[in-house]
Order: C-alpha cells, then sequence, then structure tokens
C-alpha cells in the first residue's frame, strides 16, 4: 500500500474528486484553505488579498498498482496549464489498522 | 457555504431569485406614478383667515397680529411670514425639515383656538392649509361661455365637475372668476327714511318671512296629517312683493323703496379667456396621484363631456403639466436607452465576446429594475431626478461583474472547466469587489442625510445609487459567476482578418503598450509632470470666477406670465381697458400664442388662490400658453423680452413682472436676489425701497427690479366723534355695523332653488353709497329711534394705506427683488450689495439679502459639507481597506483635479453652475476614486509580488488601463445624450451631463497620468519591502 499526498490548487477539486472516483479509490481525506509554495516555480498560493490562489490536499492510501495510474493522470491534469498546479507526493504506508 | 458557490451549485434556485426580482420589479414599476419632481412637503403650513370688508391695516392689526403673536411659540418654528392684505390675512409658518407636519398642524388648530375669541366678529375662522407639491393645479382649463353665462355655476357643477370627481387619483377640482348668483335688494334711502324703515328691519322682515316650519300632527278621523307652514320664497320674485308695513293707511312693499335684482354677484374680476368671458378651472391631484395618468383621464373625461355642454360653453387647456412631464420623461427614458445601448456596445469593444457582454449586461435591467422596488416602496415616483440617477448608475452597475467575468475568463484560459472556474475565481475577487462598491457607497449613502430642498434632489440619487450599485454587486458574485459556468466556454482564436481577435483586440493592445510607455516616460519626469497638472488645475481654478452661478437652471416650459400693476386705487373697469388693449397687441404680434388667459381685477371674497398670487383691482394677470418648444423660433424667454418692450410703451402701466415657471418650482420659484428691508414705520421704509430699487435699476444686469409693498392707495375713513355719538346714544359698533349694512350689505336669508342656495342681501343703491357726501349723508337709528347722519357724529376722510403689509419673524417688511440678465445670480448679489452700501440706511431698519441668492447659499453650503462628509468617509473604507493611513491621500489627491475638468467643460459651453452640475461633481468623486483604487490596489498588488515601484506602476497600469477606460467610457456616453438633449426640460439636467463629461475626461486622464507619478512621489521605492525588513528584526536569531 502506498500513500499518495495530492496538493493542487483548489480550482482544480472538481477535476481531482472526478479523477479519484473514476479510479475507484474508495478512501480519502482531505483538507482545505492550504497555503503553500512550490520548490521550484509558481506564485505562492497563500488566499491573501496579494496572492489569492490557496491549495488543497487529499490523502489516500492506495493499492501499489494504481500509484502509476493515478500520477499519470495528475501529470495531465498539470499539463493542462502549468500555472495552476497540482503536486503528488507518494510514500510507504508500513502497518494498517 | 458561500454566496457563489450555492449560486453556482444550485443555477435554477438563483435564476428564480432573480427572476422574482425582475418580475416584482416590474409590478412596482407599473405602480408607480409619474411626476416631475419627487414629492415635496415643504414644512410650511399656511392660515387664512377671511375677513371680508377689512382693509390691510385692519387686517394687520385685529387678524394678523393676533394670529401671529399666538402661533410664535410653536416648537420646530423656522420662521413666521405673513401678508395681510385687504379681506384677508395670510400667515405662513415655516418649520425645520422633519418636522412632523400633522402633528405641527394639531398644535396650530389648538393655538388657533384661543385666537378665535379674539378675533372680531365678522372674520371667519382661521383655516389651516398644508402646502404640499401635489396641492398645485395640474391641469387648467379655461372655459368660456356667452349666452350660458350667468349659468356656468350650475352648468359645470353638474356636467363638468361632477363626472370629473369619479376620476381614481383626483383631488379637488376649483374653479376661479365664477359667476355668483346673488339677490340684491337695493334701497333707496330717501324713501325708506320717509318711511321710517331701515336696511336692518327690511332685512329682519325678508328673514322673517323665508321660513318654514312643521307645526305638529293633526288627527282627522281615521287619519294623521303634519301640519307645516311653507314660507320660504319659490321664486325670487316674491320678494319684491314682501309687505314691510303700513304708513299712513298705505301698504308698503319692498319693490316700493327698493330694487330688487336677481343677478349675478358683482365682482370686482374681469376673466377673459382668448378674449371671452370665462372662468378657470384647476385640476388638482391627490397626494402621491400620478400626475401624468390623472391629467390623461381627466383630458379624456373633458373630451367625453364636451359635446353635453351648451353650444356656446367652450373648455380649452390653459396648461397641461402632464405634457411637459411626459415629454421630460420620455426625453430621459431615450437617454436612459442610449445610456444602455452605449455601455452595451462599450463592453462588446472591450471584451470581443457576445456571451460574456451579455452576461454583464444582464446586470443592468436587475439593478435598475431593484430601483424601481425601492422607489414603490418608499413611495416614490417616476421623475426627472429618479431617471437620472439611474442614468448615472448605469455605468457604474457592470463594473464589478467585469471584475468577476474577466478573472473567471482567465481560468478558463488556464484549463479549468467554467464550473470549477466560476466559483474559485469569484472566490478571489469577492472580497475585493465588496470594498470597492462599500468606496462608492460611501460617497453617494452621505446624499440621503441631506436635508431642506436640496435634500429632495439628493436623497433619490444618494438612495438609488446606493441601492442599484448594491445590487450590481450581489449579481456580480451570484449570477455572474453562475452564467459564467452554463454559458462561458474556451474558444479557439479566431482567425478572420476582421475578427474581434485581430482588429480590436491588436488595438487595445498597442495602446496598453503606448501608456505603459508614456507612464515609464512621466515616472521619469516626475517633477515636470506634477507642475504641469498643477498649473493646468491652478489655470481651470482661475476660470471659476468666469463660470456663473445660480440655483436652479431655468426651462422652457411654454409658458409666459405676466403681473401688470396699474395705479393703485384704479377701478377695474379702467383695468380692464388696459387688459383689452394688451389681448389686442398680444393678438397682432405673438403668434406663437396659444391660449390667452388674462385676468384683471380681484376676487374680493378670498379665495386659495389668494395665497398664490398678487390681486388687487389694478392688477393684471396674464398667462399665455405657447406653442411647444420645437413648433416656435423664439423661446419663452425671447417673447418676453419683446412683451417687456410692448409694456413699458403703455402709459398706464406703471409696474410688471414676467415669469416663466408653471407656478412651483424647485428652490423656492424664480431665480431672484431679495433684499429684505425690515421697519415699522411704511415712510422711512418706503423710500429706502424706492431709493434702493432706483439704485439697482442702474445696474445694467438686474431685470425685473420690483418692490414687494404696492404703492400706498388711497382709501376713505370713517373717523367718529364718540362725544357726539355718546349724544345720541351710540357706539361705535353699533355704527360700523350699520355702515357695513349699507355699503357691503346685510346677508339677510338664502334664497333655495332646486338644492342650492344663493344669498340674499340687503343695502344701499349704489347711487346712494358713491362719494364721500353720501357716505356722511347715510342714516343710522340709535335705540331710541333717533335718526342720525354719519356726517353729524363723524367725518369721512381720505387716507392713504399699503395695500398689502407684509410680516416676517412678526416685523413689517419690504422686499426688493431683482432678476439677472445675462450674469449669474452670484454676480448680481455682489453688484447689488455694493450699491446697497452706498445709500444711507435709515435708523431702525434692518436690511438682508435674503431670495434664491439666500436659498443658493445655503444648498452650496449644504452640499460642501456633504463633500466634506463624503470625502471623510471615502478615505475611512480606503484607509481601512489599504492599511494605511498615506494611500488614501493619494487616491484623493486627484479629487481635486477632477473639478478642474468640470470648470473647464462649464466655461467652455457657458454654462452655469447650480445645484444639478454640483450634483455631476459628486459622482465624479465617485468615479475618479474608483478608478483611482483599481489602480493604486493593483500597483500595492504588484508590490508585494516583488516587482519595484516603478515597474509595479507599469505594469499595473498597463493592465488597469481596459478596466479604467471601461468606467469612464460607459459613464461618459451614457451622459452624452443628457448633455446634447435639447428636447424639453432638457434645461434641467443638461448642465449635470455637460459637467460630468468634462470631469470624466479631465479625472480620466488624471487617474491615468496624476495618480501614478503621484504614488512615485509619495511612496518612496522599496518601502513595502523595508516594512518586511523591520519585521525581521525581531527575528535576528537567524543573522
Amino acid at each position: 500500500m502506498k500513500a499518495v499526498l495530492i496538493i493542487f490548487n483548489t480550482a482544480l477539486t472538481d477535476k481531482v474528486e472526478y479523477m479519484i472516483d473514476k479510479l475507484n479509490i474508495r478512501g480519502f481525506t482531505q483538507w482545505d484553505g492550504l497555503q503553500g509554495r512550490g520548490s521550484v516555480d509558481g506564485d505562492p498560493h497563500y488566499g491573501t488579498h496579494t496572492w489569492p490562489e490557496i491549495n488543497t490536499a487529499t490523502l489516500c492510501i492506495v493499492e501499489d498498482e494504481k500509484v502509476d495510474i493515478l500520477l499519470e493522470k495528475i501529470q495531465k491534469i498539470d499539463e493542462i496549464d502549468k500555472r495552476v498546479g497540482i503536486r503528488a507526493f507518494v510514500w510507504n504506508i508500513e502497518r494498517m489498522y | 457555504m458561500s454566496i457563489y458557490r450555492s449560486a453556482v451549485k444550485k443555477p435554477i434556485t438563483t435564476l428564480m431569485v432573480f427572476t422574482a426580482i425582475i418580475v416584482f420589479g416590474l409590478y412596482s414599476l407599473t405602480k408607480l406614478p409619474v411626476d416631475l419632481y419627487p414629492e415635496i412637503e415643504l414644512p410650511a403650513i399656511t392660515v387664512l383667515t377671511v375677513y371680508r370688508g377689512a382693509n390691510s391695516g385692519e387686517i394687520e392689526k385685529n387678524i394678523t397680529k393676533i394670529v401671529e403673536d399666538q402661533l410664535n411659540t410653536l416648537s420646530n418654528l423656522k420662521q413666521i411670514t405673513s401678508v395681510s392684505r385687504d379681506n384677508i390675512s395670510v400667515v405662513t409658518l415655516e418649520f425645520q425639515w422633519g418636522t412632523n407636519l400633522d402633528e405641527a398642524a394639531n398644535d396650530i388648530r389648538n393655538a388657533l383656538e384661543f385666537v378665535k375669541q379674539r378675533l372680531p366678529e365678522g372674520a371667519d375662522n382661521p383655516q389651516i392649509f398644508k402646502f404640499n407639491s401635489s396641492l398645485m393645479p395640474i391641469v387648467f382649463y379655461a372655459v368660456t361661455a356667452e349666452e350660458s353665462y350667468p349659468g356656468l355655476e350650475k352648468i359645470l357643477e353638474e356636467k363638468v365637475i361632477n363626472p370629473l370627481n369619479r376620476i381614481d387619483g383626483i383631488g379637488q377640482i376649483g374653479l376661479a372668476g365664477l359667476p355668483k348668483r346673488e339677490i340684491y335688494v337695493e334701497v333707496d334711502p330717501v324713501k325708506a327714511e320717509a318711511m321710517g324703515i331701515t336696511v336692518e328691519m327690511i332685512g329682519g322682515i325678508i328673514q322673517a318671512e323665508n321660513f318654514n316650519l312643521p307645526a305638529g300632527n293633526v288627527k282627522m278621523g281615521d287619519m294623521d296629517y303634519q301640519l307645516k307652514i311653507q314660507g320660504e320664497f319659490y321664486s325670487s320674485d316674491q320678494i319684491q312683493n314682501i309687505i314691510l308695513g303700513n304708513f299712513f293707511g298705505q301698504t308698503i312693499r319692498i319693490k316700493d323703496i327698493a330694487q330688487v335684482r336677481d343677478t349675478i354677484r358683482e365682482s370686482n374680476i374681469d376673466e377673459k379667456l382668448n378674449g371671452k368671458t370665462g372662468v378657470r378651472m384647476f385640476v388638482q391631484k391627490q397626494s402621491g396621484g400620478n400626475t401624468v395618468k390623472v391629467a390623461k383621464s381627466v383630458q379624456a373625461e373633458i373630451e367625453k363631456i364636451k359635446p353635453t355642454l351648451p353650444p356656446d360653453v367652450k373648455i380649452e387647456t390653459i396648461f397641461d403639466s402632464s405634457d411637459f412631464i411626459s415629454n421630460s420623461i420620455n426625453n430621459l427614458t431615450e437617454t436612459l436607452m442610449y445610456a444602455f445601448l452605449f455601455v452595451i456596445l462599450v463592453v462588446l469593444f472591450f471584451l470581443g465576446r457576445w456571451r460574456a457582454t451579455f452576461i454583464i449586461i444582464l446586470t443592468i435591467p436587475i439593478s435598475l429594475i431593484v430601483a424601481f422596488i425601492f422607489l414603490g416602496i418608499s413611495g416614490g415616483s417616476i421623475n426627472i431626478i429618479s431617471l437620472t440617477s439611474l442614468s448615472i448608475a448605469i455605468g457604474m452597475v457592470v463594473d464589478d461583474a467585469i471584475v468577476v467575468l474577466e478573472n473567471i475568463t482567465k481560468h478558463i484560459e488556464r484549463g479549468a472547466t467554467p464550473r470549477e472556474a466560476a466559483i474559485y475565481a469569484t472566490n478571489e475577487v469577492w472580497l475585493a469587489v465588496i470594498v470597492t462598491t462599500l468606496v462608492v457607497v460611501a460617497v453617494f449613502f452621505p446624499l440621503t442625510l441631506v436635508s431642506g430642498l436640496t435634500g429632495v434632489l439628493f436623497k433619490q440619487l444618494g438612495w438609488i445609487v446606493t441601492i442599484t450599485v448594491t445590487t450590481s454587486t450581489l449579481a456580480a458574485i451570484s449570477l455572474t459567476p453562475m452564467l459564467s459556468s452554463k454559458m462561458l466556454k474556451l474558444l479557439p482564436p479566431r482567425k478572420s482578418k476582421l475578427s474581434w481577435d485581430n482588429t480590436i483586440q491588436k488595438f487595445l493592445e498597442k495602446l496598453d503598450n503606448f501608456y505603459e510607455r508614456s507612464i515609464r516616460y512621466v515616472l521619469r519626469h516626475k517633477v515636470s509632470a506634477l507642475l504641469v497638472s498643477f498649473l493646468i488645475f491652478g489655470s481651470s481654478m482661475l476660470l471659476i470666477t468666469q463660470v456663473g452661478t445660480e440655483f436652479m437652471p431655468d426651462s422652457d416650459q411654454s409658458r409666459v406670465s405676466a403681473t401688470i400693476e396699474l395705479q393703485t386705487g384704479i377701478r377695474v373697469e379702467e383695468t380692464k381697458k388696459v387688459a383689452r388693449l394688451l389681448e389686442k397687441i398680444i393678438k397682432e404680434k405673438y403668434p406663437e400664442v396659444t391660449l390667452l388667459s388674462v385676468s384683471s381685477g380681484s376676487d374680493d371674497t378670498g379665495s386659495i388662490s389668494s395665497i398664490f398670487g398678487t390681486s388687487g383691482s389694478n392688477i393684471i394677470n396674464i398667462i399665455m400658453r405657447l406653442e411647444p418648444k420645437s413648433a416656435r423660433n423664439r423661446t419663452c424667454w425671447d417673447i418676453g423680452d419683446e412683451f417687456r418692450k410692448d409694456l413699458a410703451q403703455i402709459p398706464e402701466i406703471k409696474n410688471y413682472k414676467i415669469t416663466y415657471s408653471q407656478g412651483f418650482q424647485m428652490g423656492g420659484g424664480d431665480n431672484s436676489v431679495v433684499i429684505e428691508i425690515y421697519g415699522y414705520d411704511f415712510d422711512t421704509t418706503n423710500i429706502y425701497a424706492a431709493q434702493l430699487a432706483d439704485a439697482i435699476k442702474k445696474i445694467p444686469s438686474a431685470r425685473d427690479v420690483q418692490i414687494s409693498r404696492a404703492e400706498m392707495k388711497p382709501e376713505l375713513e370713517f373717523v367718529p366723534d364718540r362725544e357726539k355719538m355718546a349724544i345720541y346714544g351710540l357706539n361705535v359698533a353699533s355704527v360700523s355695523l350699520a355702515l357695513r349694512n349699507r355699503v357691503t350689505g346685510l346677508t339677510a336669508t338664502k334664497f333655495r332653488e332646486s338644492g342650492e342656495e344663493y344669498n340674499i342681501v340687503v343695502r344701499l343703491d349704489e347711487k346712494y353709497r358713491s362719494s364721500i357726501s353720501d357716505i356722511e349723508n347715510i342714516v343710522v337709528q340709535n335705540s331710541q329711534g333717533l335718526k342720525v347722519c354719519l356726517g353729524d357724529i363723524g367725518v369721512v376722510q381720505e387716507t392713504w394705506l399699503p395695500p398689502t403689509i407684509e410680516h416676517k419673524r412678526r416685523e413689517r417688511i419690504v422686499k426688493v427683488s431683482a432678476v439677472p440678465q445675462g450674469v449669474s445670480l452670484g454676480t448680481l448679489a455682489g453688484e447689488i450689495e455694493k450699491v446697497m452700501n452706498d445709500i444711507p440706511k435709515p435708523q431702525g431698519v434692518l436690511v438682508e439679502i435674503g431670495g434664491a441668492y439666500k436659498d443658493m447659499q445655503d444648498s452650496f453650503m449644504d452640499l460642501g459639507l456633504l463633500l466634506l462628509l463624503s470625502i471623510l468617509l471615502v478615505y475611512i473604507v480606503m484607509a481601512s481597506q489599504f492599511e494605511s493611513f498615506k494611500i488614501p491621500l493619494i487616491i484623493m489627491f486627484s479629487i481635486p483635479f477632477s473639478f478642474s475638468g468640470v470648470v473647464i467643460a462649464l466655461w467652455l459651453t457657458g454654462t452655469n453652475l447650480n445645484i444639478i452640475s454640483a450634483l455631476g461633481a459628486v459622482l465624479l468623486i465617485g468615479i475618479v476614486v474608483k478608478n483611482a483604487i483599481v489602480l493604486v490596489d493593483y500597483i500595492n498588488l504588484m508590490r508585494d509580488r516583488g516587482y519595484n515601484l516603478c515597474e509595479a506602476i507599469a505594469i499595473s497600469g498597463k493592465s488597469r488601463l481596459r478596466p479604467v477606460l471601461m468606467t469612464a467610457l460607459t459613464t461618459g456616453l451614457g451622459m452624452l445624450p443628457l448633455a446634447l438633449s435639447s428636447g424639453e426640460g432638457s434645461e434641467i439636467w443638461s448642465p449635470m451631463g455637460i459637467s460630468v463629461i468634462g470631469g470624466l475626461i479631465f479625472s480620466t486622464f488624471l487617474t491615468l497620468i496624476v495618480v501614478p507619478v503621484a504614488y512615485a512621489v509619495f511612496e518612496r521605492s522599496g518601502t513595502r519591502r523595508k516594512r518586511r525588513l523591520a519585521h525581521r528584526k525581531d527575528f535576528s536569531f537567524m543573522d
């Protein structure tokens, strides 16, 4: 099992939710109103007057084989317009209850 | 859940909410009355007391003074003025604005209860009139008749007034100059005395004979009969056969010593309409009634009635205020439509997308319709002010929607689905949109607080703009995202050479780049740029002395009225001759006149109409109705000036005054400077007033110089000798009553015929009361039946008295007034003040300047205060928005410059500064500040995002150029039809269009050049970063 943390511009919420549904990922956890800044480029997303954009994060714990397809779709979303911003981070799940 | 999210997620609900608003708004619109101005309830109450036969001096002493003293202590009373005229006393109480007039009226009624017992016996009870603009007649008719003239009262009552009264919204229908039937018993005193009969005895006998009484029941057999005595006259012929008594065995009937005439009442008024004898009929509407609708239904009803009248009775319209109103309103509605069209074109021009344009434009009708709901609820009407307010608002309501839509489009272009874009893009800008709206509200809301007459103008503007702009913001964050989510889509760039992308878009891009280059250039030459701006500002402010001032613009209402005064004391018969001459002149020289109403002399009964105008046996009132403005070459002012020349050539005419408005106008009537001279002594004040008037007449720009106190009128006074009276056992009361009964007449009883009552008046035949010796020969009888000639107990003297005595603040006052010609009111007032200082003021006389000039000063003062309040509020909103004391100052730095534009525009077009153009100036503040905020906010944003000062300014300028231009163009083009309009009533609002357009051109330029420069000057480079650096000192552990 892998944990995939998707952090994206809140404007992409509909797309991300649609993707998760389509990929039959049932379980996820979502946080709203997150601030962040990209490591390389792009505008900060602070939700302020200066930087009005804001992020949402979705954490899904998925089977290993789903990770690739998930990342592939996320990349596709990102490529629609790089300025909007979506990133995903994957790590191992050691134990589960 | 936020409003925009719900709106997008529930499109049907959103649509239904707005549909409901539109339906409700349209419903209100159909119910709204149409009027020229908002209804004005002047906080004034008039107390009218009639005392027939008394001259102005007696009225002043016995009635006016008592009423004034009693009413002077009322609460909230601002000013008390009065006019004492022959027969009538008019006391006007002016209250503070906002006083509850119903309460005030009750207080007055209570106070008058005390007064009643102190008034002379013959005086009628004081009547109270509340003055409301809806009281002004809306339609005036001229009714002319020939053979039917004596019976006109009954004809009109039955066939015209009764049917008209059934029309919905009719207040009252009045008749002026109506012939009233009266029965005179004119006694020959010589014969009567010979037989020992007095006027009082005849009166008593007639009264005793004209009597009906039920006497009870009589039971006869099976029946019960009612018994009655039927003594009332059934014909006026009966009166002459009444037996007065026996004289040496001979029966004396009334006809033996008197002549009985059943005729129309002797009147000192002569009404001629288009040269024919006639009556004026005026129609008042109910308060809150729809003037246009009522007037139209009255007109229609009159058309139906006409065929039922006798052939010689003709009804013609003298003036119909609904014509002017509906023309004005139509013109304004047209203007509003043009403004709407221009806004659509401007938005389309800048966006180049049909769907986007449609979404934005939709906010206009919604916002405007909400204004109708407001008007409906607050009891307002469709009028010049509310429509002008709407055309002001029309350019502003699209701004918010544009901002929202722009951001949504940006997101869609970045690949978001319209639905996502609608929600998240609105989320990013909704707060900013609300804040800019707050600024506009901060400018306009204080307008609702203005009191006084100007408040009537400004309150509606304030409310309407506040409400429409707030609605537009709500629509922008709910309806706009919803529609965007449904209608917008990503369009591929269009290829066609003539497409928007390849033409206008290219042009706009070039414009953006050009502006960016110029702003960079200007930023390098800050000092010279500021110097040039200040130079322009300074020189334009010098122009302000060249711009005239007035209170309200005059408008050509196709009407000229003249009040012409002949030698005082002249008989009405002589006045009539002059009136006929004038009629001839008008008929020959002024073909534009379609209806001519001439009334000469005065109605001695004292009616409500006496409040409105001056009358007297030497006064001729002329009303000319002209052809519509478009059908004639001369304006009403040209005709008035020509007519002045004609009047000046007639030697009998002592004085004349020409006015052009239909009675009641905003701002207290005509544009005149009034000098108020207070003083008790008639002679001193008369001489001073005459000196002043002569001096003012020498001022070339003064016209129609008038002295309010007419010339002294000769009158006869019976001065009783109390010693002699005492010998005969007479007193003043009995003698004066006897005199009055013989001259004015004794109303003995009433003659009843078909439900109407007519007075039977006993008095001396005219030939026995038409000279001083006749009066002295009048015989009175004492209680012992002893006959005494008046000449034996007193003398008849000729004295002089002014026909009207005016009071203000309970003091006698004379007003000298002048109307400016070619110059403004302010200038004339200044010149008069200079002249005044050269004339030595007599002792005990107080002089003040008042009139429209005073009103103007007061309103401008009010407006100045309001401007200050607006500016303060705007500062408060902006300071909190920017969290800075300095940035609002930078933005407000541009406000004075926009006034340069107003002044220059007024100067170029030769328009006067008046309350309407001042209104335009207030509006400008809103636009200038809004534009500046858009720009400065963006500059701040760019600086926060790390650009340096100049770079940030240049980038922001480039990016904000289009929104600023859009706002300016929508508002400016919206006003263009107003400024250019030349239809009826256009004189009232074109100054506003002119000042707004002038100010806009200037202020747009300013926002684009001066604001960035000022920003660069006041904010030093790096200040924003420094603040962050200072902050960092607290985190020195990292160093």
